[in-house]
């Protein structure tokens, strides 16, 4: 069970673990640090509840849940002095080296994004993300109906923050 | 309104740029790491408050039972109203750590929020009125031993051992203020956001 539990974990990780990380950038404004740590609590939790997963919904819809939920219950930490592994930071050093290739523009539409209302930038990145009104209504708990006016408005609001973003460069 | 092909642009940016951050290292030994060690802070986080009252009930009740077993009718109801407070503060954190665990990301965001309120809330009441009545018995309690405690020890002790415990309450009742704005901060942060599920 344990091998099986592990297996499945790291099937899920390699394949989701872009689109979450995008999701948790998108929300934090572009500022990795905060990601990771946002990417790490998605993880933890799906550890925790992979034997819970009853096959409902897809993988990909379940582990939207969890990132939308952690990205809205996260506290901002206090910086505290923390004292890691060498190979740890060398593996952060890393990675941060290779996250940093992101194009100007998606740095403007993170910024974009960061300037909407928490709830609506994690529905329009779940947009973004290709998933249908009914997957993002189930995800939320609210009607289609719903969901259909809330994007209508926030790519309204999106537009306007973009255009304004523009002008202001 | 945004036209489709603009949003289209967006999407295919976002895309592209999703490519990019999947040539990234992995690190999954670090997630394993990271787990490990969430699993541990879990088990304090839950257990952690638990372990520290039970410890304090388990040496009252000795120090009363071998060291110091009050005779009289009054020092009985103190230490009864001690120890009852105690236990009593223990079933209440057992209430909250069940609360605590209702509050699962597996939800739907709308339950999440509904749970993350119900558990706010009754952290806020127990710090509001559950808390301040337990220390308020718990206080009557230590007073009412104090006449039988004066037959055996000696006056300045019994003044410090009393002035130690104004300062104690003093420092418990900042505590529990701090504990209540921080739940009624938390709690207004869940009612915005749970409007702006539902608007």
């Amino acid at each position: 069970m344990k091998k099986n539990k592990t297996e499945l974990f790291e099937t899920i990780y390699h394949k989701h673990r872009p689109m979450i990380l995008q999701m948790c950038l998108g929300f934090v404004k572009g500022d990795k640090h905060i990601a990771n740590d946002l990417l790490q609590e998605v993880f933890i939790s799906v550890w925790k509840n992979l034997e819970r997963f009853r096959g409902a919904s897809t993988y990909k819809t379940w582990i939207y849940r969890i990132t939308v939920n952690t990205c809205l219950t996260h506290i901002k930490k206090e910086q505290k002095v923390k004292t890691y592994a060498i190979s740890e930071i060398e593996q952060q050093s890393s990675e941060d080296a290779s996250e940093k290739t992101t194009n100007p523009n998606i740095q403007r539409l993170y910024k974009a994004i960061g300037q909407l209302k928490k709830i609506d930038r994690l529905i329009i990145m779940m947009v973004l993300e290709n998933q249908d009104y009914d997957s993002i209504s189930e995800i939320m708990g609210i009607s289609p109906i719903n969901v259909r006016v809330k994007i209508h408005r926030i790519k309204k609001r999106l537009e306007t923050i973009l255009k304004s973003n523009n002008d202001d460069e | 309104m945004m036209m489709n092909s603009e949003f289209n642009k967006l999407q295919s940016g976002w895309e592209s740029n999703k490519k990019e951050i999947n040539l990234s290292n992995d690190g999954l030994d670090v997630m394993y790491l990271k787990i490990r060690e969430k699993e541990k802070e879990n088990y304090f986080f839950y257990y952690g408050t638990i372990a520290i009252l039970l410890t304090t009930l388990i040496v009252i009740s000795l120090f009363f039972y071998y060291l110091a077993p009050v005779k009289e009718t009054l020092s009985r109801i103190g230490v009864a109203l001690m120890i009852s407070g105690l236990i009593f503060r223990i079933i209440i954190e057992m209430i909250s750590i069940y609360k605590a665990k209702q509050i699962n990301n597996i939800d739907n965001i709308l339950k999440t929020t509904e749970n993350s309120f119900n558990f706010h809330a009754f952290r806020k009441k127990i710090h509001q009125i559950i808390a301040p009545t337990i220390i308020v018995l718990y206080t009557i309690g230590f007073y009412i031993i104090t006449p039988e405690f004066s037959l055996y020890i000696k006056f300045w002790n019994l003044v410090l051992m009393d002035v130690s415990y104004v300062v104690i309450a003093i420092i418990l009742f900042l505590i529990i203020r701090k504990g209540v704005h921080k739940e009624m901060q938390k709690l207004a942060d869940i009612l915005e956001l749970k409007k702006d599920i539902i608007e």
